[in-house]
Order: C-alpha cells, then structure tokens, then sequence
C-alpha cells in the first residue's frame, strides 16, 4: 500500500499559484527528491504535507485523508525539519532535543553523538554556529518515530564532512523502512539519495517520477533556466572552465 | 536543588523583613503589645501577601507574554498596557471621586484594551511589535495628559499615586489574589511543555503536535486576566514582569516547569522587597512602590537589550 497518496495537489501563498496537479504517491523506504528554483514551492509543499499551510486536492497519508488528522495525530506520522528555530530565550542543545523525544537521555546521547554535538549539549542555541544548529535539528529529528520526514535543505549549512554524514544517514533512515520527502539544492547530493523526483518550475508547472526518466541535463537545465551538463556518469551545474588546473 | 532551597529560605527572609520593617521595626516573634500585634497582623501581614501575590502575578504575565510574543523583551507595561490601565482608572475617578470601586473598574476595563490594542498588532513580528507597543505607550500617555488635565484638583494625589503604584488600599481582598496567584501558577505549570515547545516558533511547536491556535488564545486570556487583576489591586507597576523571567531563566534555565514557578515566587519576592523599602525610606511617608520597581527595572532592561546584540 502506498504509504502517501497526492492526487492534484495544489499550493497557494499569498494569492500566488506556487504548484498545481501535483499527483503521485511514494511507499515507505524511499526518498523523494524535490528539486526547484528559489521560490519555486518547494517548502511550501513540505509545509502542506505537514499539515502546516492548506491546499487543495488529496492527500492521503496511510489510507486516511491528511486533512482528517489531528495535529497530534500528524505529529506521530510526520516529522517535519524546515527553518531553525529562534535563539532568543537561551535554550540549551539538550533541551532543544529533550522537546522532540521525552525523558530518553539514552537516545539524545545516542542521536548527539551521531550528528557530532555530543560536546554541545550543555550549550545554549544562539552560542551554536548556522551548521552546528542545523545538526542540532537533524538530531532532534532522529528522535522522532515517525515514519515520514519532510526534510527541508536538510545539508543547508553543513560542512562538507557533515553533507555527506547526511546524506549517508537519510539514506541508513530509508533502509530501515522511513519514507523521505527532501528539498536539495544540490544534484549530486540529489543522485546520490533520490528514488523519486518532484521537479516544480515555480510557474504552476510540477513532474514527478523515478529518477531514471527524468533525471536529465535537458529537464533540469529547463528547470532552473542554467545549463546543467553530463560529465561521466553525472550531472553538474557547468559553472564554466576552471581558474586553474587541478593538481592530483 | 540548592538553587530552590536557596529560593525558599531568600523567602522566608523576606517576609520575615517585610514583616518586622515600617516605620517601627517590630519583631514578629517578640510582640510586646496589642497595638503591635494590630500594625503587625492586621494592616502589615495583608500587604505582604498583597504584595507578594501581585508581584508573582505580574511576573507570570511578563513570563507568558514573552513566549505570546516571541520576544524576551516584551511585558504588559513595556507594550503600554499602564498606561491604558491609567487611562482608565482616571476615567474611573472622574466619574465617581469618591468611589475606589469605580476607578478600580476603569483600570481593569482599561487594562483590557491595552492588551486587546497590543495582540492587534502582534501578527507585525517581535521587532515592530514592541515598536508598535512603544507608539501605543506614547498614545495613552497622551490620554492620560489630557484627563489629567481635565482632572479636579482633589484627584489628583490619588490619581498619580495609584499611577506610581499602591499597595496601602487594594480593593481586591488579599485571599482572592493568592488563590488567584496559586491558579494561575498552575494553569502555567501544565502548559509549561507546550510552551517550551512555542519557544522554538510557531511551525516548529505545531509540527511537534501543539494546536498553537488554541495554545495562543489560553495564553492570551490567562496573561490578560493576569495583568488586569494586578494592575487593578495595586495600580501600575511596571518592569517586574521583565526583569523577573529573565533572572529566573539565567538560574534556573529556560524551561517553563522551572520558569514559571520560579518567577510567581522570585516576582513576589521582589515586590515585597520593594514595598518594604517603600514604607521604610522616608518613614513615616510612603515612597509610591512603582518608583523603586522602575529604578531597579529601567538599568536591568538597558543592560539586557545591550546584551542581545
């Protein structure tokens, strides 16, 4: 059975047409990849499949409709991973985490240690650099049971070291049966984790389907109106001729 | 632990000082005569706890619509709410001079509005929120000039005293604003989790499970209901709701189940200390208590805007 179910989903903010006749459906254990120019949509799909703006169309999220869901409900079937939060009010890492999971030290220690802020937990949020924040919240959302992540830039931030941890980790999450739905910026990153893409054009426009046939220099070049080329077996944004040659 | 039983004994202190200090000092434990044991227990021991509950009330009101806010920086008198709560109590005394009754309903009518004009604007974001609330400061100051002006001559001490702050003469019966306090403080505690989770915004506390929608509006109520019951027992007396949160969130962190308790106590605390110095510094004259709370409060304020650069 089909784990989310969209059928002519569409997507209005602030009497904007972000996306519309978005229709597909992903099983548990695959990630989807959605892939867009700024302003696009992007997160503002993330965000209706949350529960956290309206749209129109169907959502149907383990055989219920979305919309039938209590936000408590959503909650235990969707984790959501987007902005990060204010610094303001001093909280610490730990009790930061200690808001996604309940009295579970074992698994904040856990999760800490698998995102690198184990030696951050005592210290408070608006002491933490972007990238260590943003681990911050890759770790809370580890602490989360449920079945679907909704991951929103999630290597935003992040050095090169913990780009890569992450994406390593999405797809360890994918193995062990959750499905992932994930806004990228990056291509590479996108080959590297993706079963599924979802292409929007910002003009209204959506594509869905498997990578295979629609991962192509002509669909994404189109897409983000900048010449994306083929080099062996991958896809790269042509930034132009290198300043200086590579020494190996 | 040693942080809240530190808390406790700073209490215990207190009231015992609040107590025994006036315009005579007065052991409570060696009372010699009747007419002591009157000033102790019936005219000194009601003000402590008036005091006291008012003071914790303001300070959970500050707490709660910090996180309403989204701001550190935000409380009902930072935001103009005294000086609509003035307005109103100078209406009160206006139409009626003679009745404490009425101007206690103009100020709680008052403090109302204030706090209706302030949630208004506070879809504008934290930033322009307190902006706004500063132009709305300004506004009912202008208001209050102008019924000042307007005012009878004989009005006019009672007016600017209740505007400094009062705690001789409550309207409201001390019983009613310790149970009062001991609910709200409650209320608070239970939602504590919830309201760590609104710490990290709105999308975030709703994608945790939180109805911020019905979150947002029991706050509101139970903050409003908070600051007009106070404003209304003991007129304007601002900066406890601000400097309070805050010094109890650098001891004892940030999470609500410490904050709000800490602050209904250390809120009370330092309001008991204020009154006691009010009563004591130029004895047998009162110093208004709002005037010792802004001299503590408008430096601690400075140095916390300084320190969120």
């Amino acid at each position: 059975m089909d784990l989310l179910k969209l059928s002519n989903v569409a997507v209005e903010r602030a009497d904007r047409k972000l996306l519309s006749d978005l229709s597909c459906s992903f099983k548990s254990g695959e990630v989807v990849v959605v892939l867009g120019p700024n302003g696009a949509g992007k997160s503002s799909l993330l965000l209706a499949l949350a529960g956290l703006i309206p749209f129109s169309g169907e959502v149907i999220l383990s055989g219920r409709d979305l919309n039938g869901y209590s936000r408590h409900e959503l909650s235990r079937e969707v984790a959501w991973q987007g902005e990060l939060p204010p610094t303001e009010f001093g909280l610490t890492v730990k009790q930061r985490l200690n808001l996604a999971i309940e009295d579970e030290s074992e698994a904040i220690e856990h999760v800490a240690k698998s995102m690198d802020i184990q030696t951050l937990l005592q210290r408070p949020l608006g002491e933490l650099s972007s990238g260590e924040r943003q681990r911050t919240e890759l770790a809370a959302l580890m602490l989360r049971d449920a079945p679907i992540w909704l991951l929103d830039e999630p290597t935003a931030h992040l050095d090169l070291k913990h780009q890569i941890q992450c994406i390593q980790m999405m797809k360890k999450q994918c193995e062990n049966g959750r499905a992932i739905i994930t806004v990228l910026h990056d291509i590479q990153q996108a080959m590297a984790v993706a079963d599924h893409l979802i292409l929007i054009d910002g003009k209204g426009g959506t594509e869905s389907g498997e990578v295979k046939q629609i991962f192509t220099s002509e669909r994404l070049s189109r897409l983000y109106d900048a010449p994306v080329v083929a080099q062996g077996a991958v896809l790269v944004p042509n930034y132009g001729d290198s300043k200086y040659e590579i020494t190996r | 632990m040693l942080r809240w039983s530190a808390l406790f004994l700073v209490v215990v202190i207190c009231l015992f000082f609040g107590l025994a200090v006036g315009e005579e000092w007065i052991n409570p434990f060696t009372v010699s005569d009747g007419l002591e044991s009157t000033i102790l227990w019936d005219l000194r021991f009601p003000r402590l706890l008036t005091a006291f509950a008012v003071g914790g009330l303001l300070a959970l009101a500050g707490a709660w619509f910090q996180v309403l806010l989204g701001n550190p920086l935000a409380e009902p008198y930072v935001l103009g709410v005294a000086g609509s709560a003035s307005a109103g109590a100078v209406t009160g005394l206006m139409m009626m001079p003679d009745s404490a009754w009425v101007m206690s309903l103009g100020a709680f009518i008052g403090a109302w509005i204030g706090i209706m004009f302030v949630m208004f604007f506070s879809h504008l974001g934290s930033n322009r929120m307190l902006l706004a609330g500063v132009v709305l400061a300004a506004f009912w100051s202008a208001v209050l000039a102008l019924l000042l002006a307007l005012l009878p001559e004989q009005g006019l001490f009672r007016a600017f005293s209740w505007m400094m702050g009062d705690l001789s003469h409550s309207d409201i019966p001390v019983t009613v604003l310790l149970i009062a306090w001991a609910i709200a403080l409650v209320c608070g505690v239970m939602l504590s989790r919830a309201l760590d989770m609104l710490l990290l915004g709105e999308r975030h506390a709703e994608a945790l499970g939180i109805d911020v929608k019905k979150l947002r509006q029991r706050l509101l109520l139970l903050a409003s209901a908070v600051t007009a019951l106070a404003v209304t027992a003991a007129g304007t007396i601002g900066f406890v709701g601000l400097v309070i949160p805050h010094l109890m969130r650098l001891l004892f962190g940030s999470l609500h189940r410490a904050v709000l308790p800490a602050s209904a106590i250390g809120g009370g605390l330092l309001l008991v200390l204020a009154d006691s110095a009010a009563r004591t510094v130029i004895a047998p004259a009162e110093l208004p208590v709002g005037i010792l709370t802004a001299i503590i409060g408008v430096p601690v304020f400075l140095f916390l805007l300084l320190r969120r650069r």
